[in-house]
């Protein structure tokens, strides 16, 4: 057990240390390009056009005045399922911001939700 | 051809049934479905090594009855060990594989996710959770760590747990398998502190003779203010030892093997100087309070009707003599007693008189100063060798040493029975 010890703690820090130079020298180019690139294209939606995407296969959410489409994220939300798609369809400023449970999302959620953003909310319901 | 399980066995075999009955169904209920494969794997072996780290703290229960259901302590011991190192594994995985999850998004994403830097609140917690259970188990395997400091460090396990469970608790909210998880945690660890650590359900004894059966080596009788404990040769005690007059005990619990048991309740227990505390025990003397929990140790017990061949090596001499003070063998029973020189040799003349006045009983010696006695040479004066069931109790180098030779003999491993001075 010590062997395995020593061998799953110096594969994890090598691991670690691998992610962290990946991580450094690949910067954020991918996610900073998506976002200059969608900001022009950025368009109005109601809530009732949100309201229609309310289903697990095509799941929009209104969050703080923007409009996500979180379809391809849902598989890799850490929460159950049960949690999340409830609020397919709905402005769910609320849900991010408390989590249901008074606690916000993290940094890294933010910076993961933007990259689901499809347009701003409109002044119409 | 089948071999029915022995009662043995079976009771062997439920700590692991135990570690499996806590992790098959944690995993099971909370599998994570539609997920990518590497956040499924994140989160697999998130709850499975959270379960595994439960089971493994389930198994550091010390109590007799329970230590008897699961076959022992030790045995319950080496599952615990077991039970978390692999947790270690998959814990490590864990944060690995929630990385690699976000690499198809982006290497940075990747980063950030992993990062214990800018971790939030949430994460944090699983970072220094993991950061002590490596500490613990650097602790763990440095066998040349004295005991006290082996066992503070050992206490970052503990509280790896806690703020593992707490990582948990901040990520998945309230979900009821943790729920189980925390409560089955808080209770065996307060058990293990308050009943155990403390000795809050420890037998009251009190010390009424000590005696110098050998150089380094004290034996002390034992006799209960309460009721007594039920005890059979080859056992052990955990014990406590208190003030007295001039003796000021070191207030912790240490195993020790009984030597004597009495029909009026009271036991001997034989303790060389081997740490701080045993060397501190020397000094022992009548009218301290002792503290005992136990029995336990299943050595000696359940032997089959064979002739037998007991290997002690210096204070693993105390089973045998338990044994033999408490009745005259009735199975063929010889001896080999290995020490450094008579001098240090506990008990030689009371065995040499038992091997006198009991027909079934031989007794071999051997002494050797520096390193392994020949093992073939020694057991070549052993009659029918192969067939005898062994029990062997001595140092670790000793066991490793003899247990080859003895396979060499023919003799199967189900009839070789080792207590070695191991137990942390």
């Amino acid at each position: 057990m010590r062997k395995l010890f020593i061998i799953s703690t110096t594969i994890f820090w090598l691991a670690v240390a691998g992610f962290w130079l990946s991580g450094k020298f690949h910067t954020a180019e991918k996610i900073n390009e998506t976002a200059t690139v969608a900001q022009p294209a950025l368009r109005e939606y109601s809530l009732k056009q949100v309201a229609s995407h309310n289903l697990e296969s095509n799941c929009w959410m209104a969050i703080e005045g923007q409009v996500y489409d979180l379809t391809a994220y849902l598989p890799s939300h850490p929460s159950d399922p049960a949690i999340v798609l409830p609020w397919c369809g709905r402005e769910a400023s609320n849900a991010w911001q408390t989590k249901t449970v008074g606690r916000p999302h993290s940094s890294l959620a933010q910076h993961l939700l933007e990259r689901y953003l499809i347009g701003k909310l409109g002044e119409t319901p | 051809m089948s071999v029915p399980l022995s009662s043995a066995t079976l009771h062997r075999l439920a700590a692991p049934f135990l570690v499996l009955a806590v992790v098959l169904p944690l995993v099971y209920f909370t599998y994570p479905a539609n997920r990518t494969m590497w956040h499924s794997i994140s989160i697999v072996t998130a709850w499975a090594g959270c379960g595994l780290l439960v089971a493994s703290i389930l198994l550091m229960i010390r109590e007799p009855q329970i230590s008897h259901l699961f076959g022992g302590l030790e045995n319950m011991y080496l599952w615990h060990h077991r039970s978390g190192m692999l947790a270690y594994v998959l814990l490590l995985c864990h944060p690995l594989a929630l990385a690699a999850s976000s690499l198809p998004e982006s290497a940075q994403l990747a980063w950030q996710a992993l990062s214990p830097l800018g971790a939030s609140w949430q994460i944090r917690p699983g970072w220094i959770a993991l950061i002590l259970l490596m500490f613990g188990l650097t602790s763990t395997f440095i066998v040349s760590l004295p005991y006290r400091r082996w066992r503070w460090m050992h206490m970052f396990l503990g509280l790896g747990v806690a703020l593992g469970l707490a990582h948990v608790y901040a990520v998945a909210g309230n979900v009821y398998p943790l729920m189980l998880l925390i409560i089955l945690t808080v209770a065996a660890l307060g058990w293990r502190l308050f009943a155990s650590d403390l000795g809050a359900v420890a037998s009251s004894y009190r010390v009424t003779q000590v005696t110098h059966p050998g150089s380094d080596i004290i034996e002390a009788r034992l006799v209960p203010n309460a009721t007594a404990l039920t005890i059979a040769p080859g056992q052990f005690v955990l014990s406590s030892f208190g003030e007295g007059p001039h003796y000021h005990g070191c207030g912790e619990y240490h195993p020790f093997t009984v030597s004597g048991i009495e029909k009026d309740g009271s036991i001997s227990i034989s303790i060389k100087a081997l740490g701080p505390c045993s060397q501190r025990l020397q000094e022992l003397e009548p009218g301290v309070m002792v503290r005992l929990q136990g029995p336990f140790g299943t050595f000696l017990q359940n032997a089959a009707s064979l002739p037998q061949l007991w290997v002690a090596g210096g204070i693993g001499i105390t089973p045998f003599i338990a044994a033999l003070r408490a009745q005259p063998r009735t199975l063929p029973t010889t001896l080999l007693y290995l020490f450094g020189n008579e001098k240090s040799a506990a008990f030689l003349d009371e065995l040499r008189m038992l091997a006198k006045s009991d027909p079934n009983f031989e007794l071999l010696t051997h002494a050797s100063s520096k390193g392994l006695p020949n093992f073939p040479e020694l057991l070549g004066k052993v009659s029918q060798l192969a067939a005898r069931e062994v029990f062997i109790c001595g140092p670790q180098p000793m066991a490793e040493a003899l247990v080859p030779c003895l396979l060499q003999q023919k003799i199967p491993e189900h009839l070789m029975h080792i207590e070695m001075y191991d137990f942390r």
